[in-house]
């Protein structure tokens, strides 16, 4: 049996709907249509009444999620694309992200976002904002990189009592394969080594963490030993495994979609400077997307983002100081 | 005529492939532009397949029920140039069936694959085929690492990394001068370090006297600063016939030490320490003087020297000489002085260039006399006498080579005539 | 309604003398529509309130404690908001009455989560309210929300207490249609509309929406008209509401007309009123004495965490 990352994501869904009934799914075009991406494939069939399309409501999709998790309930909300979530910003980031620490009241809900950039997908439809929402007290950010992960971490998502913003990448959706669904699995806001290595430490997640192992094998063939730290977690942050990670090498690098003013790796490099300055024998590296908005044309777009090429010269650079 | 390839089109957002279901057309078969002539499932939906522009079907290379990536070449057409150029095929031709090679390995072997299905039962596996391999960008900058500060070579720039093991080795920068780096600017990486510290585990290793410790910590933060060195002869028969008439008999480092602090009396400036813009004059003229202990030097100190006459310092002196070879110097005697006496002759020694200890600008040191042929304007002759070399090293931030000559000099005037001293 | 308002002159007496930091937010003219609506509310039969900024009565009648809102107010520690959030952003999430945040329209939709999850649960009968003003009609989050909870024909019911100015801008500067209830054929639910001044009218007309909503007929739409006897916050004299205004109807003290129809139909006379007065004044004066005695929030004890998972909390990165 080959499972695809999507099929990972769906067929998370479909457990946590059968073994709690709490869950509930919303979304736009998720019930009979099965969702823009069909990650939501016939759970309208399996799970009648408990897959339910909503309006092109962003806010109130959010919000809608909100109460029923005040009420007991456990919400997954699918955003049709990562970049829609900008129209439940208030939602997310001010109603879900505040209500615990003022009322003690937790609202446990998932909101999944499509993320990341692909051929032709455009300035809208392109964005990784597991930065943004990071920013904000109160929410979890998770980025799945593995079909693995995708199938656990949602599963441990729709259990935990906060808020979570489960980035998918879509580029892994059909492009990633895993021979079945795992039984086991990191706990939430755990790192893990993708590769290991001595000579200088690349952290990411998502997508570029498969950006970021190309990068690592083309240059063992000029035998440079590289780590990659997939974060898996956004928020919490695994300090420890990255610092562990710098404690053998010496060097880091990070690489992630989002754009470049500040977000995820500039928050790891302030860590490592912070904490493990002595550790450092080159200065951090980082690698983004460009500050423009994502471009349409695939020659263009593949310049835009970081790349298995732009990530081996980066190293090429950190290795050579 | 050109032949042009008919595409798997991009079917929706982040979908990698999808399986033929139907062909409409067959080899050798008329079509116009934009007719459909497949139909494509993928797990969104069915989607028709249509050419660019109108030409002859002249290979079908898609099989039924077989999955393709987006982007794979189905079967090809052969079509008017003119036309070609205007559905934007500016190079077309076999090339384009050879880059979508994949494509075609798996049109030889097609499978009931649904859409999501792969043979490739690998963890984490991206398919090569569906992700963009782009050159480096042209007009960039070769990289050559990042920037050093100038004159990184060695271990003269330390990476926090390196200063820590440093401090948990207990290493300073000079003990890495051996080290070649192989870093930006020839910087000593870590990897580098701990090369060397590798490879110093292969010699015998003995373990420095914290005496030899000390020296050394103070010897590597004196060499902070410029510090150089002048000389000139003196004579000492008048000094030697004064000691000998004297009755404690004064050494003729003693000598030397009374006769410094006087000339420093003068002008207290230049015993003083350069600090930011300011001369920081001395408050009181103490001078120390080197005694040979067990693997290493100590400095003892003798207290306002220009305001002790020589006779009354002998026994003190002596006295210090004795507690600082039985390391028993009390804590006045180990303070800070101004500058410090070497009598450097006592090993044999005619000249050195002895360093002043870290809070002090001056050391003064005395060669080894050694008789020589001195002309006599009295008896209009040569005659014998005993002469020493004289040296001053000192930070040059504060004296210059005249005035240090002039100090010296100074020094040398004052021991012709013992008995002021 | 009474207490609402003896209580709330006592707030803004508390905010001029420097007690309480933030704002006072007064309800002061509004006390009879938002009382209406909150009396037909069921708190122990799980109905679920989300008031707004001008709804101590509403509150008070829904059942919250006196204590609640002071000790709010004070950022008390054993208060509901334990210092972390203050004056009218108070709620027992957990007991019906949902939390407002500042975001205008923004509650709608969560009363609507709510309300869904009773759905699903298989609960039956029981109904949600929000109370908007006429300036969170303009909000997109008001329109999803109502959309929202037409196309799923939830037991809703919005009060908008239409007082005329937002902050200081005036109805022609926020809406452009005749009447706000228009709106609900827009989104093809109930609407009503009532004299917001008028106790009677006002609990006649919720006491329909919240009896149509509980049988399953849908959102209900209220829009009361009525004026803000008083500024946006107490920091606001509120000169910019025209003096004809106030003198119109719109301008009638919802409290005073209560009273007179009280004695002109014989339910209560002047003594009674006066009891009541007095009673609800000795109730705030009570309740407030023991609230200034309790102790501060003490930033050493805070848990400063975000999260109820505390093992994933990063709340201790900064400062």
């Amino acid at each position: 049996m080959n499972v695809t990352y999507l099929d990972a994501i769906r067929e998370a869904q479909a457990k946590a709907l059968a073994q709690d009934e709490r869950v509930f799914l919303y979304g736009q075009d998720i019930a009979g249509f099965g969702g823009a991406f069909k990650a939501t494939k016939r759970l309208a069939e399996e799970f009648p009444g408990r897959v339910l399309d909503s309006p092109i409501s962003e806010d109130a999709m959010v919000g809608l999620a909100i109460g029923a998790a005040i009420d007991g309930m456990r919400p997954i909300i699918e955003m049709q694309f990562a970049d829609f979530s900008s129209l439940a910003f208030n939602q997310i980031v001010n109603q879900a992200g505040t209500h615990f620490y003022r009322t003690g009241v937790p609202v446990p809900f998932v909101i999944r976002l499509p993320s990341g950039g692909n051929k032709g997908s455009g300035p809208f439809h392109s964005q990784s904002l597991e930065s943004l929402y990071a920013h904000f007290p109160g929410l979890v950010v998770l980025m799945p990189a593995t079909v693995e992960d995708a199938y656990t971490m949602l599963l441990d998502a729709v259990q935990l009592d906060d808020p979570v913003i489960f980035c998918e990448h879509k580029l892994l959706y059909y492009h990633l394969k895993a021979e079945k669904l795992p039984t086991e699995s990191l706990p939430i806001g755990k790192a893990r080594i993708a590769r290991a290595g001595t000579h200088a430490t690349v952290v990411t997640a998502s997508a570029m963490m498969h950006e970021a192992l190309k990068a690592a094998n083309q240059l063992a063939e000029e035998s440079w030993d590289i780590e990659v730290v997939d974060l898996r977690s956004a928020k919490p942050i695994d300090t420890d495994t990255i610092l562990a990670s710098v404690a053998r090498t010496g060097r880091i690098l990070c690489v992630a979609e989002s754009f470049p003013w500040g977000g995820l790796n500039a928050e790891v490099i302030a860590r490592v400077v912070g904490e493990g300055f002595h550790l450092l024998d080159a200065p951090p590296l980082r690698l983004n997307s460009r500050d423009t908005p994502i471009p349409y044309h695939p020659n263009l777009w593949a310049a835009h983002r970081p790349t298995a090429a732009s990530i081996t010269t980066a190293l090429r650079k950190l290795l050579g100081f | 005529m050109p032949r042009i390839p008919i595409l798997m089109p991009q079917l929706g957002e982040a979908i990698a492939e999808a399986v033929v279901r139907s062909i409409r057309v067959k080899p050798q078969e008329r079509v116009e532009g934009d007719q459909e002539v497949m139909e494509v499932e993928t797990n969104k939906t069915n989607m028709g397949v249509t050419v660019p522009c109108r030409g002859k079907v002249v290979e079908i290379i898609a099989v039924l029920d077989a999955s393709y990536p987006v982007g794979a070449t189905l079967g090809y057409l052969e079509v008017t140039a003119a036309d070609a150029a205007r559905a934007g095929f500016k190079d077309p031709g076999p090339a384009r069936g050879n880059r979508k090679a994949p494509a075609n390995r798996r049109a030889a072997e097609p499978t009931n694959a649904k859409p999501g299905e792969s043979t490739a039962g690998v963890h984490f596996q991206v398919h090569e085929e569906d992700t963009f391999t782009v050159a480096e960008p042209t007009g960039v900058r070769p990289t050559v690492g990042l920037p050093v500060p100038a004159n990184a070579t060695g271990a003269t720039y330390l990476s926090p990394r390196m200063k820590a093991r440093m401090q948990e080795l207990g290493l300073n920068a000079a003990d890495l001068s051996g080290i070649a780096g192989t870093g930006a600017g020839g910087r000593v990486t870590v990897e580098d370090f701990e090369k060397f510290v590798r490879q110093l585990d292969s010699h015998a290793q003995s373990d420095a006297s914290p005496m030899r410790i000390a020296v050394a910590d103070a010897m590597r933060r004196s060499c902070l600063r410029p510090l150089a060195t002048v000389g000139r002869p003196v004579l000492l028969d008048r000094l030697l016939l004064h000691r000998k008439q004297s009755p404690n008999k004064p050494g003729p480092t003693l000598y030397v030490i009374r006769a410094l602090a006087m000339a420093i009396a003068e002008n207290t400036a230049v015993g003083g320490r350069l600090v930011g813009g300011k001369i920081i004059h001395p408050r009181s003229i103490d001078i120390g003087f080197a005694v040979e202990v067990d693997d290493g030097v100590l400095v003892p100190i003798i207290r306002e020297v220009d305001n002790k006459p020589l006779r009354e310092m002998v026994e003190p002196y002596n006295q210090l000489v004795k507690q600082a070879q039985s390391r028993k110097l009390s804590l006045e005697a180990t303070g800070t002085g101004i500058a410090t006496v070497t009598n450097f002759g006592t090993f044999g020694l005619v000249w050195a260039t002895p360093i002043p200890l870290p809070e002090q600008n001056l050391v003064l040191g005395l060669g080894a006399g050694r008789k020589k042929p001195v002309w006599s304007d009295e008896v209009e002759a040569f005659v014998p006498a005993t002469e020493a070399e004289l040296t001053l090293s000192f930070d040059h931030r504060i004296l210059d080579g005249g005035a240090a000559g002039r100090l010296l000099s100074r020094v040398a005037d004052l021991l012709q005539r013992p008995e002021t001293l | 309604m009474l207490l609402a308002r003896v209580l709330e002159d006592k707030l803004a007496s508390l905010y001029r003398s420097g007690k309480i930091v933030g704002g006072v937010y007064l309800g002061r003219g509004q006390e009879a529509f938002s009382a209406a609506l909150a009396v037909h509310l069921d708190q122990s039969g799980g109905d679920v309130y989300a008031p707004l900024i001008r709804d101590m009565a509403g509150r008070l009648a829904f059942g919250e404690a006196l204590i609640d809102p002071i000790r709010t107010y004070l950022g008390s520690p054993l208060g509901p908001m334990r210092g972390r959030d203050g004056n009218i952003h108070r709620g027992r999430p957990r007991e019906g009455m949902l939390a407002m945040i500042s975001h205008l329209g923004a509650m709608v939709s969560v009363v609507n989560g709510v309300l869904l999850s009773r759905r699903l649960r298989g609960i039956p009968g029981q109904v949600g309210a929000a109370c908007v003003g006429d300036g969170a009609t303009s909000t997109g989050a008001f329109h999803e929300a109502m959309n929202q909870a037409a196309v799923e024909k939830l037991p809703l019911v919005v009060a908008v207490a239409n007082n005329q100015f937002a902050y200081s801008t005036p109805n022609d500067r926020q809406y452009a249609c005749a009447d706000l209830v228009d709106r609900a054929a827009g989104y093809g639910v109930m609407g009503y509309r009532c004299d917001g001044t008028d106790l009677e009218e006002c609990l006649d007309t919720f006491g329909e929406a919240v009896r149509r909503a509980r049988r399953g007929d849908g959102p209900q739409l209220v829009v009361g008209s009525l004026l803000r006897l008083s500024g946006h916050g107490e920091h606001d004299d509120a000169s910019y509401v025209p003096a004809s205004v106030r003198k119109s109807s719109l301008g009638g003290d919802c409290i005073e007309l209560a009273a007179k129809l009280l004695l002109e139909r014989g339910w209560a006379d002047d003594a009674d009123l006066a009891t009541w007065r007095s009673e609800a004044v000795g109730q705030v004066e009570e309740v407030l004495e023991q609230v200034v005695s309790e102790p501060l929030p003490d930033p050493m004890g805070e848990t400063w965490c975000a999260l109820s998972v505390r093992h994933l909390c990063e709340g201790n990165l900064g400062a």
